[in-house]
């Protein structure tokens, strides 16, 4: 329960808007305790959060295992490793806690595998994240280092099997973002999650296979049993690494039970302890039987998945895999109370932003997702398989307690449809207007529209979908599920700009890029630029997507995944790695980050060149060679005398169009493994800040060294001149469904016009014109500039302020000082004025 | 290009250039490369204007209704 | 020598024999918590500085 308050206090706190001491307030004693326990995880501005340290033990014990199990074939070989890795890797429990489980050694420390290049690199270059003695640590490092130089790892592996030219573009680091191996994940929620199977009946249905499989191969010799045997490697993989999770939760449910009845003197803790302990003794072994049961089951797998690889993301649907166990728990047989339930829900989230990925994983990452682990990007409402609303207790439950814990990470992301009731939209709005930056809200029937549009699944299978990263769609599905999210193909797309103009040279790395499509200065009209931009366009993206294509290709020899192969049903019924693509419907996009500079600049080079001829080519040329340095009015000119997109302004909303629709024809082109199309999606993550010092002085009259625009269709900081009903307006001339897989657009409303019921009911006014325009995506920021500027001068007073960054949410001061300045240029909407 | 805090003089090339103010205004951030201190830089006039500490923003306040301080557009004012 | 089943943080794993858990309690600038780490019962504890005999 709560710690009594003054209701006053309360009130004044919200009244300021300080709404992370009005929580502090509201919220019970165990997860004021739980949210303060946290060791954030991440980055802060670009670099590791100091304070976590790296553990280097599990890297030699790696190795011995890795020695012990090397003329297995794959991927029992991994599978092995991996079992023997959770049957030795320190566990803890915390104080008050009522769910467990973690990746990490201790809640300060993160584990350290030493394979897997990305992370080696930072282990050199930030010294401060190695254990004391430095000398030990590093000698240490150098050690495992070794080792694996001559060994090789899968991305090694892989990387020597790929083209090399290919290999040499995508890691200049000029055009790509991700990595070729995993790095995300789907879930096949419908086959583990209904309560229908868990880890027992789904080795029970293995054993059954292999014993089919194995007859098959004792009969007379055929050609149909060859690939048997590697099924039932396969399948073997599967059932060690689904019993090794079985054992994981049984270390847990004996730790619970030592605590309780050795060390523990309060009474009632000792309950929960012993509950903790059954709990974990059950799940992940059996279906889950109430809510704690099933948050915890779906913590396991969470924990368990990211320990067999690193995983960037968090495709999620907790109101609608857990709404059941909450209302026979809460409202049908009052087993717990709603604030309970809430104790429950909270800690569940703060299990969730407790989780790292790789603390020193490469700077793009550092850089790119500052301030977060991950884009734990969890999806509420919605409808349901029948199309009907599957919004629940649960899914307010989970926007009540983000509240009260107030973690950046997970973040929400809701399905609007019109069945959506306004209870349930009063809830999102007040976890908006707490400034937590979330529910992102989502266009349900356009995305499941599109969805089958691009993908073909079926419209039962497209209404099950989650977010597969920030933004993207995906069925939790046999046949809809992508078990990867195939990151890098990734495109920092103002290359596409910039090479156009540079005749494929990149001037920053200095390397011929892209292919030579002529000589910018002597373009005498339009039409040539536009040509030359379509041709590096195609290269781009072709060479994004067919090094990921290969990459998906061969993971699953190099680097497969057993453990997600187990709770796969694909992978289950027919013996595969996940990895393969066999029987996948694709689920992929081209994520396009930095991309409204696009039409943006060559809306300014027509406009201003072209039609105007205000200014020739070799003007333009002379001016971005030197950074627009010496020609600042010239700048302005090309800033504010040709249209932005934003605007309502139909050249430059054309200019948009023709881009997208030119991405869109040529994305039918390119195919995944799975045959289907790589729509194009644009947003930035912090891939605007990462790339801005990458990226040459652009037509729109950015220099280089400027932050790019923040969203996928965000217009430019500033440049939204018009107001929001102008932005919804440009973003609505786009066929959501059709231009490609999704769009991201930030906005920034003003917290005091959007004070009380009036306030309220403007907002549900500005999302039925969003709804009506058929916009797929939007997002806000609801913090003053006053709040943003006094965080920015005494951090540590305003640590807990959260603000968006693009398609996550983090903590104000977590992100460098340049991130901050562009979230605070970004226009205030007023709207309905 | 004089630095507005230690009064070192040298072309405004020298001043590294940090990021812009915003897109559509001629103020930008560079640094001086004696003091290593932000500067507000006027890009028509070439011209440093004054230090930018933490929490302190060039371009006055974000655009939009709220308008607690004008539009930056080209040649807008330096609080401050 | 003293061996890790003879210490007070050492719980034997009933499905292991000759295994157990080292459980200790642990407070950080955060919080209080309880680790395991499994170990063998005849494991040198010689130079452990949390030893404690039972």
């Amino acid at each position: 329960m709560a710690e009594p308050a003054l209701k006053s206090d309360i009130k004044d706190f919200e009244d300021k808007g300080q709404w992370w001491w009005a929580a502090e307030k509201k919220r019970s004693k165990r997860l004021d305790y739980l949210r303060k326990a946290v060791w954030r995880k991440g980055s802060t501005g670009g670099a590791p959060i100091s304070p976590i340290k790296l553990d280097l033990e599990p890297a030699f014990r790696w190795i011995e295992f890795y020695k012990q199990f090397k003329c297995e074939p794959q991927p029992l070989r991994t599978a092995k490793i991996m079992a023997a890795m959770w049957e030795t890797d320190p566990i803890y429990i915390v104080d008050k806690s009522q769910i467990v489980g973690s990746k990490t050694p201790t809640p300060s420390t993160e584990g350290w595998e030493g394979a897997g290049g990305m992370a080696n690199a930072a282990v050199y270059n930030y010294p401060e994240i190695l254990p004391e003695p430095m000398e030990e640590a590093l000698r240490k490092v150098h050690e495992v280092g070794q080792f694996w130089d001559a060994e090789g790892d899968g991305m090694s592996r892989l990387i020597s099997m790929a083209d090399p030219e290919d290999i040499a573009k995508f890691q200049s680091g000029a055009i790509a973002w991700g990595s070729l191996i995993g790095g995300y994940s789907g879930k096949n929620y419908e086959y583990f999650m209904t309560g229908k199977r868990a880890f027992e009946d789904i080795i029970e249905e293995i054993d059954q296979y292999i014993a089919e499989a194995e007859e098959k191969t004792q009969g007379v010799s055929n050609p149909d049993m060859l690939p048997l045997y590697q099924k039932i490697i396969n399948w073997e993989a599967m059932k060690i690494s689904l019993e090794a999770g079985i054992k994981l939760a049984g270390r847990y449910a004996r730790l619970a039970r030592i605590i309780a009845e050795n060390f523990e003197t309060d009474p009632g803790r000792r309950e929960e302890l012993l509950r903790v302990s059954e709990t974990c003794r059950r799940v992940p072994a059996r279906p889950p039987r109430n809510l704690q049961e099933s948050l915890q089951y779906d913590h396991f797998i969470q924990v368990m998945a990211r320990k067999e690889q690193p995983e960037g993301a968090w495709p999620a649907r907790p109101d609608y895999y857990h709404g059941p166990y909450y209302d026979r728990d809460v409202n049908i047989e009052k087993n717990i109370t709603k604030e309970e339930a809430l104790d429950l829900i909270g800690e569940f989230l703060i299990r969730a932003y407790d989780m790292p990925v790789v603390l020193a994983m490469g700077k793009w990452v550092r850089e790119g997702l500052q301030g977060i682990a991950g884009t734990w990007v969890w999806t509420l409402g919605g409808v349901d398989q029948h199309g009907d609303d599957a919004c629940n207790d649960m899914t307010i439950a989970l926007m009540q307690a983000a509240r009260l814990v107030r973690t950046p990470n997970p973040t929400f992301a809701f399905r609007w449809h019109p069945k959506v009731k306004d209870n349930v939209m009063r809830e999102i709005f007040e976890c908006i207007r707490h400034g937590l930056g979330y529910p992102a809200m989502r266009n349900d029937p356009i995305l499941i529209a599109n969805a089958m549009h691009w993908h073909r699944h079926p419209i039962e299978e497209a209404r099950t979908w989650v977010h597969q990263a920030c933004m993207s769609p995906c069925p939790t599905t046999k046949h809809g599920t992508q078990p990867m999210r195939m990151a890098s193909a990734t495109a920092n797309c103002a290359k596409i700009i910039e090479y156009t103009l540079w005749n494929g040279y990149d001037h920053v790395v200095n390397m011929q890029m892209g292919p030579r499509t002529g000589d910018a200065r002597n373009f005498t009209d339009f039409e040539q630029v536009f040509a030359a931009w379509v041709k590096q366009m195609e290269w781009l993206f072709s060479l994004l997507t067919r090094t990921v294509n290969f990459a998906r290709y061969v993971q699953s020899d190099v680097a497969p995944r057993p453990f997600l192969s187990g709770i796969s049903q694909r992978a289950v019924d027919a013996g595969i790695d996940v990895m393969r693509p066999d029987g996948e419907r694709g689920n992929a996009w081209i994520t396009a980050f930095t991309w409204v500079e696009n039409p943006d600049s060559l809306t300014a080079i027509k406009k201003l060149i072209f039609d105007d001829a205000k200014y020739t080519m070799n003007q333009l040329m002379d001016a971005l060679e030197t950074n627009w340095d010496g020609y600042e009015e010239m700048r302005l000119d090309f800033v504010n005398q040709a249209p932005k997109w934003g605007n309502d302004d139909d050249d430059a909303d054309n200019m948009m169009l023709r881009c997208l629709k030119e991405c869109a024809r040529f994305s039918r082109e390119l195919k995944d493994p799975s045959g289907n199309s790589w729509p194009i999606l644009p947003e930035n993550v912090s891939g605007n800040i990462h790339y801005s010092s990458i990226v040459r002085a652009l037509p729109n009259g950015r220099r280089q060294g400027d932050a790019l625009y923040d969203g996928g269709i965000s217009p430019g900081p500033g440049l939204d001149k018009k107001g929001p009903t102008a932005v919804l307006k440009s973003c609505g001339k786009i066929d959501h469904i059709t231009d490609g897989r999704a769009f991201l657009l930030n906005q920034r409303l003003s917290p005091t016009q959007l004070q009380g019921e009036k306030g309220y009911q403007l907002w549900r006014a500005y999302m039925k014109t969003w709804a009506d325009l058929g916009i797929d995506h939007v997002q806000f920021n609801m913090v003053s500039d006053e709040t943003l500027r006094a965080a920015q001068k005494d951090p540590e007073k305003y640590s807990e302020v959260i603000v968006r960054v693009a398609g996550y949410s983090a903590h104000f001061v977590d992100i460098s000082r340049k991130t901050q300045d562009n979230i605070i240029q970004r226009t205030v909407q007023g709207i309905g004025s | 290009m004089k630095c507005s805090e230690c009064g070192h003089e040298a072309s405004p090339e020298k001043f590294r250039y940090l990021y812009n103010a915003r897109i559509d205004s001629s103020l930008s951030m560079r640094q001086c490369p004696n003091c290593m201190e932000v500067l507000a830089v006027d890009e028509l006039k070439r011209e440093a204007l004054k230090k930018v500490g933490l929490g302190e923003a060039p371009w006055g306040k974000s655009a939009g209704i709220e308008n607690l301080a004008e539009d930056a557009g080209p040649g807008a004012k330096l609080p401050g | 020598m003293p061996i890790c089943e003879e210490c007070k943080s050492f719980f034997p794993i009933e499905e292991e024999p000759g295994k157990g858990d080292c459980v200790q309690k642990c407070v950080d600038a955060r919080q209080t918590y309880f680790t395991a780490r499994v170990v063998s019962a005849d494991h040198d504890a010689s130079r452990c500085d949390t030893f404690q005999k039972s």
